[in-house]
């Protein structure tokens, strides 16, 4: 553990940092559903040459429950400015910031709003609309995240701890500095239901043409979170990026394929 | 540990334990490919077991139940190498769900990784929680409902300011919508729209003259939604992209009405695309509503509380407010050590029009003199009727040449003829000046102040009217 003293931003984000202190930044981001773990595997390549950086998304892991404002957190801009707010704490710059699922899109907003701070953007199963709208296809309908949605409660139901609020119809604030760290892939019930809403009814089709930093999209197989085509609208929206289809399956690659994906990020930044 | 075998002796037929298992049992490959399944499972699915294998387990799972399989149910079997009791929904062939609780490994077989999944029907707890879920989703959206407008009433009913009032208004309905940002402004007396509370995004970047939210429903006396960027570019083009400038996707407004008139409106704007059903616009409306009521209530007393400080003749300072800031005025001179000026005013003359035009053209005079009174002095002076015809004016950083100066004009616009008066009646100002500054004895009061500027005033009546007194305090 870290002696130093953190900062609340550092705090609030739970943030790590590891690695060579000279190396250029990588800045490490979970989607929703997990937190920083989902980098396990895949961080430590880098340790020798880049200074490493991983957070969790207030709401996940060690972040600060306390911090989640709904009104903030209620678009994906509000993540994006915890991003950028943990690059400016760290003095971060030219960092590669490498995010998953819906922290691709948190990224691409974040390096429209200040591509100084960027050197290049990994998006790892990216997909700016998951509902499908006016014939472009997301490979979701409304109806389908309310499904999502039932399948949060079914299983978040089953905590003990959070049954009663749930039931009574209001979790309570969170103290300050209350987090979840007794499990993997810690998420607050309350704050996860409303992270699906934001991640699967947001539109940011729009912003991926304001990105000027130089971008991988990363695409796997039958991944039914982001299929192809919404790799390929990624990749073609983005001015000057490279779409590199991978041949892990499924939606996790950081988790099922960390040597294929270490090796796409190393072939990008070389 | 003799359990194994003794099982196997009562239980030769280790298939049959297999595939009649009271869960179901499900093996696959790590990218989740299905190598075995007893019947158990397949009848489950409502497939022959032989036709499962080659399948993908998530092929299998309703679309809900595959997106948390992705995003929640693979990482933790990755990370922790199981997962308990994770609750997926399976899609038989013919549409129906059958509702389950799954217990999976990760585990090495001959050096090859593979899941195997314990599969448990859950239709009964599921159904059980379903009623749960459904009478917490209705108690949750109408009991929401209550708590807001139970809070938002009781914050209004504390707010005794404008301002007090559009920051509880604000702070209610960026709760209730869970907006990025919620703003109220408020219609002054002179039409002009003001931010009182919150934050207002497409204020700080929209180009001058373009529409906004806001505006749009001030014009058109009613709420206005606009779900998405592409919405609001037909509502008013240009509206969505000065939206999306300012990193927002949607919004809706209301006008908070007195009597049919606007009088502000309510603005929540969200960065990401909203649906507004009919129950939230009417939230919304309700909360402006009541706090119209309010803001109506609050503007009434403060017209109230500036009657009571107010001549209600002459539209002046009333003696009471006069005292009120002859007070402060005192108090900053002996704090900041500056000059200021104390005009005592009584006009000559007026006992006459008063006897000889009746009492009406006195009022009417009064009335002049005062409108007169008011293009003469600057911008911060204080003019206030002591009574009858005196007036006072507190000029504030002024030495005794600009005191002279105010005094001069004062009886220059006091000759000029007046509507209603006979030229036999003339009328004029005598005045008296108390000039107070850094060698001012800080023990003044203000009756002192005024006792010796009205003495002032005396002697200019007493030395032919129609002049001006100094006296340095």
């Amino acid at each position: 553990m870290p002696t130093h003293q953190l900062t609340p931003v550092q705090q609030r984000n739970n943030v790590t940092v590891t690695g060579n202190p000279e190396g250029r930044p990588i800045v490490f981001a979970h989607g929703f559903g997990c937190s920083q773990e989902m980098w396990r595997a895949v961080a430590p390549f880098f340790e020798n040459d880049y200074r490493v950086v991983a957070f969790d998304q207030v709401g996940a892991g060690g972040s600060d429950l306390s911090a989640y404002d709904p009104g903030k957190y209620d678009s994906l801009h509000g993540y994006a400015d915890d991003v950028l707010e943990i690059l400016e704490d760290l003095d971060l710059n030219d960092a590669v910031f490498v995010g998953h699922s819906v922290s691709a899109m948190i990224g691409v907003l974040a390096a429209a709003r200040k591509p100084e701070r960027f050197g290049a953007l990994i998006l790892v199963g990216p997909s700016p609309r998951y509902i499908n709208t006016d014939g472009y296809v997301g490979g979701y309908e409304q109806e389908d995240i309310d499904s999502l949605l039932d399948a949060l409660d079914a299983n978040y139901l089953g905590w003990s701890a959070t049954m009663a609020p749930l039931i009574m119809g209001h979790s309570e604030t969170p103290a300050l500095g209350e987090t979840l760290t007794d499990s993997f892939c810690s998420v607050d019930p309350t704050i996860a239901r409303h992270f699906a809403r934001v991640t699967f009814l947001s539109d940011n089709r729009r912003d991926l043409r304001e990105v000027t930093t130089p971008t991988l999209v990363l695409q796997c197989q039958a991944d039914i979170i982001a299929p192809l085509a919404v790799g390929q609208f990624v990749h073609e929206q983005i001015p000057g990026s490279t779409l590199v289809v991978m041949n892990a399956r499924g939606h996790c690659p950081n988790l099922s394929a960390p040597d294929e994906l270490r090796d796409e990020i190393n072939a990008f930044l070389a | 540990m003799p359990s194994l075998p003794d099982l196997a002796a009562e239980h030769p037929d280790y298939e049959d334990l297999f595939h009649n298992a009271p869960c179901g049992y499900v093996v696959t490959s790590p990218e989740w490919v299905i190598s075995a399944a007893n019947s158990t499972f397949a009848t489950m699915v409502g497939a022959p077991a032989s036709e499962l294998a080659g399948r993908t387990f998530p092929d299998l799972l309703t679309t809900g139940s595959q997106l948390f399989h992705e995003t929640r149910h693979v990482p933790v079997l990755r990370l922790q190498g199981r997962a308990d009791e994770v609750a997926l929904s399976l899609e038989r062939a013919d549409g129906t769900l059958v509702p389950t609780l799954v217990n999976s490994v990760l585990t090495t077989v001959d050096g090859t990784d593979e899941i195997r999944m314990a599969v448990f029907d859950s239709t009964g707890r599921r159904d059980y929680e379903r009623d749960l879920l459904t009478a917490r989703r209705a108690a949750e959206s109408s009991e929401t409902r209550v708590r807001v407008l139970q809070q938002a009433s009781s914050a209004f009913a504390l707010a005794d300011t404008e301002e007090a009032l559009a920051d509880a208004i604000a702070t209610a309905v960026r709760d209730a919508f869970t907006a990025t940002h919620a703003s109220v402004l408020l219609l002054d007396a002179q039409g002009e729209l003001r931010l009182a509370a919150g934050v207002n995004q497409l204020r700080q970047t929209r180009e001058p003259g373009v529409s906004s939210p806001s505006l749009e429903a001030l014009r058109l006396k009613r709420t206005v939604t606009l779900p998405n960027p592409d919405h609001a570019n037909s509502f008013v083009p240009g509206l969505g992209d000065a939206l999306r400038a300012a990193r927002l996707e949607a919004a809706i407004a209301t006008p908070l009405l007195d009597k049919g008139e606007p009088t502000g409106v309510v603005v929540c704007h969200f960065g990401r695309q909203r649906n507004f059903d009919e129950g939230s616009v009417e939230l919304f409306e309700t909360l402006a509503r009541q706090s119209s009521h309010v803001l109506a209530r609050i503007r009434l007393q403060d017209q109230l509380t500036e009657l009571a400080l107010h001549d209600q003749l002459t539209g002046l300072a009333n003696r009471k407010l006069l005292e009120e800031r002859l007070n402060q005025t005192l108090a900053a001179v002996i704090r900041k050590q500056r000059a200021v000026a104390i005009l005592f005013l009584d006009l000559d003359g007026f006992k006459v029009v008063n006897d000889q035009c009746g009492h009406a053209v006195g009022d009417s005079v009064l009335q002049q003199v005062s409108e007169r009174l008011r293009h003469v002095v600057r911008a911060g002076d204080t003019i206030g009727r002591y009574g009858g015809d005196e007036f006072v004016i507190i000029c504030d950083d002024t030495d005794g040449d600009a005191a002279m100066v105010i005094a001069d004009r004062i009886r220059s616009v006091a000759r000029e003829p007046l509507t209603g008066v006979p030229d036999s009646c003339p009328i004029s100002a005598s005045i008296g000046i108390a000039l107070l500054g850094p060698s001012t004895n800080p023990a003044i009061s203000s009756d002192n102040v005024l006792q010796l500027a009205d003495a002032a005033m005396y002697t200019s009546k007493s030395e032919g009217k129609d002049r001006v007194t100094v006296v340095s305090v």
